[in-house]
């Protein structure tokens, strides 16, 4: 389809940062077109250039099996995966002592590994809160259920604190996000959490699906008892992460069974490997690629310097810039009190898919709809689908303005 | 309604392009839905609305209320279009089966069934009598054309036998005992009456039935469709009441034979000669070959009076009614033999 140029902005030089101030594009984003503004990147953030050479290099260069061959390529591939699990566990600051590093499918996949597999008779009840993404909040139902324990579904404060009496993490599971999805919202009170859980017998399982592209550093030694989120969300290929403790791992009554999870089967018995507490959510091959390239991203991140600034505050600056320009907008209902990089709103008497429609035939990508926060949006809220703005260390100052310009303009003329 | 127009448009579009294809399963799901009164489980209707209104909404998004209006009121005329598109084609395919014409107001238009004159339906069409703002009269007339057609059906059924629709006086081209029965309808002034008649002369036809005819000259909208089609059929008529026994070709037989195979002098088919002729002119050439196919002139004089009187108009009205009732063609020339009927021009093959 032919799509508008009203709101295209003249083609840019791509390269690293052109301006000198750290609002040109990055030059790891070089293929994205100039003028496409893509404001998704709380679904899947956009892949910088090394981490797309670093896939590509495993796939045309040493295309092996790791964990189970003799032969250089896939003796390469076992370092690659080690340097990666180790960088994962570097990046939160934790020691390999106590935590090991599994590969799967996505968050919610790894929330899923774990819930499903508590062992029966450990845990009273299982606590999360109303804001969580649909990763945490149906996995929690379900382990509930089989675990026949009650399920307690707290508030979480305008900053993103849980808010609980210390009663209520007695032999506690407890399974909250450590920033929302739908606003952006962190969640301050983790480390208290995990103490007054730990205190109490419980455990702290952390969604950090929105938290891990910019925000480790509240997660940074943090003792809870795992940690899950997504590469693809944190510039990496599509890869599942969990960051656990050897205890919860050794405590698992395993379900999901598979290759390079023993080391001797027999009729009717087998042998889980022993000192790899990683490999017991592990069954069968992995995706060696996309592991090789999350060990890419986390060296990409650590070194990248947007403007001369940390990924961070690169990113604060667009969240402040994108939350004033949407706030300057007649006509809509802001989710947000403060700015963050991702926003949330909802035009009243607006549909927001169809505004998302709009905006993407002006090739600005945003999402619609409950960003599978089902229960918190629409049960609670009750609202209607949302409009999300989500940035990305891609974004620039003029996707921000090309978005919030078209978005006023869209507001002007439907009203 | 949206999605059912959508559908229509899809599945049209689809049969050109995959990219129309693959969304068609989705728009069937929605339609099946719409038309048995629930509601769409699916955005569909929406989705497709939005990509119609983006190229709007970036350009002139103050239009996008009045296009999305418009995209609905479009919506209905696309069903009403299609609904009427398909009544349409239904019917004319039951007129197609019962009268051999997909247009049975106007049976020469439609090039799917056998070339005929066609015996106009007096009744104004649907079109006409919305026009006329009649809209109670244009559905009244149009589903009572189709209950008529529907009625005529079990009619296609039937064996036709050619006795049961002899008229009065019948006379015969070519009698011999034995042979089956055969008659057709016919109008002196139409052409395809002539093809028909130099067919059953090719195909040596007289030769294997007793032929008969009917003269039906077919009304128009001022008086007859061909001026002097009721002349001849009064002169056939009164031939027939005043029969030549001597002859051995009936004479009302040698006037359709002339009309329908002489020419005039100048080389002109003598039917085309008649059809454009003023009445005296007609009535002389009439008159004239009786007396050149050996009646006296006393014996003319007897056909000629006979031709106007209310003898032979009643015994036309009589066969007016057969035509329109009880054969109830609407084409021109029908014929009736083997057990069927068959509506409009017959080709040589199908004669023998």
């Amino acid at each position: 389809m032919k799509r508008s140029t009203l709101f295209r902005r003249p083609p840019a030089p791509t390269g690293a940062d052109p301006t000198g101030t750290g609002d040109g594009r990055l030059a790891d984003f070089g293929y994205l077109a100039s003028d496409e503004v893509y404001l998704d990147a709380a679904c899947q953030s956009l892949r910088p250039q090394p981490v797309i050479d670093a896939l590509t290099d495993y796939y045309t260069g040493y295309n092996a099996c790791g964990g189970r061959v003799k032969y250089a390529w896939g003796q390469k591939v076992d370092r690659e995966v080690t340097d990666t699990r180790r960088a994962v566990l570097d990046l939160l600051k934790l020691s390999a002592r106590n935590y090991a590093t599994a590969f799967t499918l996505n968050t919610t996949y790894g929330l899923n590994l774990l819930l499903q597999q508590l062992p029966h008779d450990r845990f009273d009840r299982i606590v999360t809160s109303h804001i969580e993404h649909n990763s945490v909040f149906l996995p929690t139902i379900t382990a509930a259920r089989r675990l026949g324990v009650e399920r307690l579904v707290l508030s979480r404060a305008a900053d993103g604190a849980l808010l609980y009496r210390p009663s209520q993490l007695e032999k506690a599971v407890v399974v909250v996000n450590a920033t929302s999805n739908v606003d952006g919202r962190p969640l301050p009170n983790l480390a208290d959490l995990v103490r007054d859980t730990h205190a109490r017998g419980g455990i702290v399982i952390v969604d950090a699906a929105q938290a891990m592209a910019h925000g480790t550093v509240a997660l940074q030694r943090t003792e809870a008892d795992a940690i899950c989120f997504s590469a693809h969300k944190m510039y990496g290929a599509s890869l599942g992460v969990v960051v656990a403790r050897h205890e919860l791992l050794a405590s698992l009554e395993l379900g999901f069974v598979g290759g390079g999870m023993v080391t001797e089967v027999r009729e009717e018995d087998f042998d889980l490997v022993q000192g790899d507490p990683a490999a017991l959510l592990e069954p069968g091959l992995q995706a060696w690629g996309e592991i090789i390239a999350l060990g890419r991203a986390i060296d990409w991140l650590g070194g990248i310097r947007p403007g001369g600034r940390t990924p961070a505050d690169h990113i604060a600056g667009l969240s402040t810039r994108l939350f004033d320009g949407l706030t300057d907008i007649q006509g809509l209902t802001l989710l947000n009190d403060t700015p963050s990089p991702v926003i949330s709103l909802h035009a009243p008497g607006q549909d927001s898919h169809r505004l998302a429609v709009f905006l993407s035939h002006a090739q600005i990508s945003v999402r619609s709809g409950y960003f599978c926060a089902h229960h918190y949006l629409k049960q609670q809220l009750g609202l209607p689908p949302l409009l999300r703005f989500s940035l990305g260390l891609h974004s620039t100052v003029a996707d921000v303005d090309t978005a919030t310009e078209a978005l006023a303009r869209l507001m002007k003329g439907l009203h | 309604m949206f999605c059912i127009a959508a559908f229509i448009v899809l599945l049209v579009m689809g049969a050109f392009s995959a990219r129309y294809r693959r969304h068609l399963g989705t728009a069937w799901s929605c339609t099946v839905r719409r038309v048995t009164f629930r509601p769409c489980d699916t955005s569909f209707k929406q989705d497709v609305k939005d990509h119609l209104l983006a190229p709007i909404a970036v350009r002139r998004p103050g239009l996008v209320a009045p296009a999305s209006i418009g995209l609905e009121v479009l919506a209905v005329l696309v069903l009403l279009t299609t609904l009427w598109s398909g009544y349409t084609v239904l019917t004319s395919a039951a007129n197609l089966y019962v009268y051999g014409t997909c247009n049975k107001q106007d049976s020469a238009s439609c090039t799917l069934g056998a070339q005929a004159c066609s015996i106009p339906d007096e009744s104004p069409g649907f079109v006409d009598s919305l026009a006329a703002f009649d809209l109670l009269g244009a559905f009244g007339n149009e589903f009572a054309s189709l209950g008529e057609t529907l009625a005529a059906i079990p009619a296609r059924f039937q064996t036709w036998t050619a006795e049961d629709y002899l008229p009065v006086n019948a006379s015969y081209l070519a009698e011999t005992a034995g042979n089956p029965t055969a008659v057709e309808v016919i109008d002196p002034g139409c052409t395809y009456c002539r093809a028909l008649f130099q067919n059953i002369e090719e195909a040596g036809f007289a030769g294997s039935y007793n032929l008969s005819y009917i003269a039906y000259p077919i009304s128009g909208t001022d008086g007859y469709k061909f001026p002097n089609s009721l002349l001849v059929t009064r002169y056939l008529e009164a031939a027939r009441l005043h029969p030549l026994p001597e002859a051995p070709t009936p004479v009302d037989w040698q006037i359709l034979q002339r009309i329908f195979t002489g020419k005039t002098a100048a080389g002109l088919p003598w039917q085309d000669s008649i059809n454009s002729m003023s009445v005296p002119e007609a009535t002389a050439t009439l008159t004239g070959w009786l007396a050149e196919f050996g009646l006296t002139p006393a014996e003319v004089d007897v056909v000629v009076a006979e031709a106007g009187s209310d003898r032979v108009t009643a015994i036309i009205a009589d066969n007016k009614t057969l035509v329109e009732a009880k054969i109830a063609t609407v084409k021109i020339p029908t014929i009736i033999f083997d057990g069927r009927r068959h509506d409009g021009l017959v080709a040589v093959d199908g004669l023998r």
